[in-house]
């Protein structure tokens, strides 16, 4: 009985802990995002502002990342660049997330031919290393940021598209479905009504923990001058113009790298806490102990 | 009895990649440079501009620019040589007369074999030149050759025009002089007469050299010398640092701090390598001279040699460094004057509507698209400091950073100025700039432009014997060009080559050509 209880309360203060988390990440994300959102009005110096004269001062009063080798501030372009990183991430993951989750959704709910196209496409973009196809795409597109978004959506979205058709052939079968579909609700009307809400948790839950690979992703394509352009201030771009000079003047490689650590952290944190949070033994347990 | 097993594992996993790693660091010892293994010097040289992006797949002279690679690494020497204040000297020669205009007599030096075991004399030299004319467009059409005889040691050249300075193209590295009937590997590996011999090439990777125990001008110190192909300046800085190399040519100016100090020495010296924009005059932007005029007043080249070179050079006004009579300040070019760029940009109409900071003309961008390459460090540096200085008059400049930019510059819609980085005096002589990126007939002259005035002195100087009065010439013909804003001239190079400090004889060289030689040692 004394055991029962312990385990009853162990399980309450673990789900209390995960909700705690939870909120925690959430609000360090949230800040995270206003901060990009807001970066161009934090800013203590135009970040694009060249001043010889100040060139690779260290971190100091004045400049509290210090200044690159044109006497730009540091501070500014990492918050500028802040803006441009985890905006980019976020709209490749809600790109790739519709795209794949819609394709998928759909192959998996008509079957048959569609299905079986739509995954041998699936099996092909799979098929190469994504990164360095990545690459080779926005080569030909010719960089950018904007390019390096589409090179990186091109090749991403398999794995939406696996994971929501799966999770779809699981739910198709369900009794509530073949009533739904009794009812003569029209296929787009199954999808969106009825299989799409109840998948995705799982495809949510996956998208969060890619915002932090995609991040590294569009900064390893800047990092290889495919990404942004000069003087464009974004991390990835930032840390390969400053890569002579970690031993010399390593603020200029710090910074924006620390940046980069920072965000990919909470992304995933707050994408691992969410899983632990909607896992269904977490949520009975939840349930029951309502 | 669980945790005894694991525990034992756990002990054995160590032990493997405890004794891997001594391995590992064995190996890396053998494969860095030692300077004495078993009592042989080795020498490993770490070069960005050794590879297929700079023209030097190999060191076959008769190849595109692969004649730099032939010289400086030992390999290759030429008829006549640059000394340090850049004048002409025999060193294959013994002695040159120039009979009339179009005949020139050289008399070859006794005791030269190549590494092929072949002696050199003037047939030699002879098949060695006509092969050039025959292979190399650029050689071909500075030299002029029409007849060649050779006579035991006695070489004459006839010329189709007059070469006032055939001599000084005699000392370009196209010039190397190696045994034709020895021929070229497939790697391209020639049989020259210099301290070294090639044993094995990798494109883009490394050179093998060994020494030429026949060397007619002293004996070589070192028996083995690796040339590494190190396209990043960051690679290059960890491979001098860890010892992985001897010495370094093209380290990125970021890493100086940390040679500078009694482990290592550095070797400087200014060179007529310069940074220069070539305008486009087919461009609707760059072929405005005012467009042209505000590019020359708003790029800051005080602040890029002071800042971004860390001192490694100096603002350029003409073609010329200093080190040469036509150079330096004999001419004079718009000073960096960021207001004045836009008083002129104002006046031929170039003006901001739409206040988004871009001016605009007859419904045209201010938009500079600047074409550049990446394997000169400084390049990239150039572009944005210009990228901001300009964007400060009213200019939107977008920079294309490639590698491809032999093949884009050729596309006149595709930019509108063209940075890169030319020795402008490679010969000692002042012809060589001009005619090869300033006339109708210059092939490096993609952007279309034409000067009648550059045309008649250009004409001049290729009859004009008398080197003042082609010094003369060579400081109108810059003031030609300068007046016309058709390149802008960003600034000279100092060169310089790090090495340790058990490292001798390794010596920068104001033509940029001489590297490894006879006098190079390692303690």
């Amino acid at each position: 009985m004394i055991e029962r209880v312990k385990n009853r309360l162990r399980k309450r203060s673990g789900k209390n802990r995960i909700k705690q988390r939870l909120i925690i990440f959430s609000v360090l994300v949230a800040l995270l995002l206003l901060l990009a959102l807001f970066s161009e009005k934090l800013c203590p110096y135009d970040p694009a502002q060249q001043n010889f004269a100040i060139a690779l001062e260290p971190p100091g009063p004045a400049h509290l990342f210090g200044t690159d080798r044109y006497g730009r501030d540091m501070l500014s372009r990492v918050l500028v660049g802040a803006h441009i990183s985890i905006f980019s991430a976020l709209i490749l993951v809600a790109v790739i997330t519709a795209a794949g989750s819609l394709i998928g959704v759909a192959a998996g709910y008509a079957g048959g031919k569609l299905d079986a196209v739509v995954m041998r496409i699936s099996d092909i973009c799979l098929a190469f290393p994504g990164l360095i196809f990545a690459l080779a795409i926005a080569a030909v597109l010719n960089g950018g940021v904007e390019n390096a978004v589409i090179a990186l959506a091109a090749v991403s979205w398999p794995k939406y598209a696996r994971l929501s058709r799966s999770q779809t052939l699981a739910v198709k079968q369900s009794d509530y479905i073949q009533a739904a579909r009794l009812a003569g609700n029209t296929p787009v009307q199954m999808i969106l009504r009825h299989i799409l809400p109840n998948i995705m948790g799982q495809i949510l839950v996956t998208a969060m923990l890619d915002i932090g690979t995609m991040m590294m992703e569009i900064a390893a394509l800047s990092f290889l001058g495919l990404g942004a352009k000069p003087p464009t201030a974004e991390w990835g771009s930032m840390m390969s113009e400053g890569r002579s000079m970690l031993q010399t003047y390593p603020w200029v490689v710090l910074t924006p790298g620390i940046g980069i650590f920072i965000s990919v952290a909470l992304f995933n944190l707050l994408g691992d806490t969410l899983r632990d949070y909607m896992d269904p033994r977490n949520r009975r347990e939840t349930v029951k102990n309502s | 009895m669980k945790k005894k097993i694991m525990s034992g594992l756990l002990i054995l996993v160590l032990l493997i990649v405890g004794i891997t790693g001594c391995g590992s660091q064995q190996r890396s010892d053998e494969t860095g440079s030692s300077g004495d293994e078993e009592g042989q010097k080795t020498f490993v040289f770490g070069d960005t501009t050794f590879n297929a992006e700079n023209g030097e797949p190999d060191i076959n002279p008769h190849n595109d620019n692969s004649g730099w690679a032939c010289i400086r690494y030992g390999v290759g020497e030429t008829l006549f040589r640059f000394n340090d204040e850049m004048e002409m000297e025999p060193w294959l020669a013994e002695s040159c007369e120039n009979v009339d205009e179009y005949t020139w007599k050289i008399v070859l030096r006794e005791g030269i074999s190549f590494t092929s075991g072949r002696v050199m004399d003037a047939e030699a030299v002879k098949e060695c030149l006509e092969d050039l004319v025959k292979n190399h467009p650029r050689a071909a059409e500075n030299l002029s050759i029409a007849e060649i005889t050779a006579e035991d040691m006695t070489l004459t050249i006839r010329t189709s025009i007059p070469v006032p300075a055939l001599i000084n193209y005699l000392a370009d590295p196209y010039g190397c002089i190696y045994d034709v009937q020895a021929g070229v590997t497939e790697e391209g590996i020639v049989q020259g007469t210099g301290p070294y011999r090639a044993v094995s090439l990798t494109t883009d990777s490394e050179m093998e050299l060994v020494k030429n125990e026949n060397y007619w001008n002293g004996e070589p110190k070192i028996d083995k010398i690796t040339v590494r192909t190190i396209s990043d300046g960051d690679t290059l800085t960890m491979a001098l640092q860890s010892g992985e190399i001897d010495a370094a040519y093209g380290m990125p100016y970021a890493s100086y701090p940390l040679f500078e100090n009694d482990n290592y020495t550095f070797t400087s010296c200014e060179t007529s390598r310069v940074f220069f924009g070539a305008m486009n005059f087919e461009s609707p932007v760059t072929s405005d001279p005012a467009v042209r005029k505000a590019i020359a007043m708003g790029i800051d080249k005080e602040g890029f040699v002071e800042t971004l070179l860390g001192g490694n050079g100096y603002p350029a006004a003409g073609v010329y460094p200093d080190n040469v009579s036509f150079g330096g300040d004999v001419v004079s070019a718009e000073s960096y004057d960021p207001e004045g760029a836009k008083q002129v940009l104002e006046e031929a109409g170039w003006v901001d509507t739409d206040g988004d900071g871009i001016r605009e003309k007859d419904g045209t961008s201010l938009v500079l698209r600047w074409l550049t390459y990446p394997s000169r460090q400084e390049q990239p540096l150039l572009a944005e400091s210009a990228q901001a200085t300009l964007g400060e008059i009213g200019f939107q400049v977008e920079i294309n950073n490639t590698a491809d930019h032999n093949r884009i510059r050729t596309d006149s819609d595709a930019w509108d100025i063209y940075v890169s980085a030319m020795v402008t005096a490679p010969t000692g002589d002042p012809e060589y700039f001009f005619k090869y990126h300033c006339l109708d007939s210059s092939s490096n002259n993609d952007g279309h432009y034409h000067s009648d005035r550059l045309e008649e002195l250009a004409q001049e100087m290729a009859k004009t014997f008398d080197a003042d009065k082609r010094a003369e010439l060579a400081i109108q013909m810059q003031k030609v060009i300068l007046d016309d804003n058709a390149y802008v001239f960003c600034s000279h190079l100092r060169m310089s080559m790090i090495s340790k400090a058990n490292v001798t004889g390794l010596t920068a060289h104001p033509c940029d050509y001489y590297e490894i030689t006879v006098d190079l040692d390692i303690e």
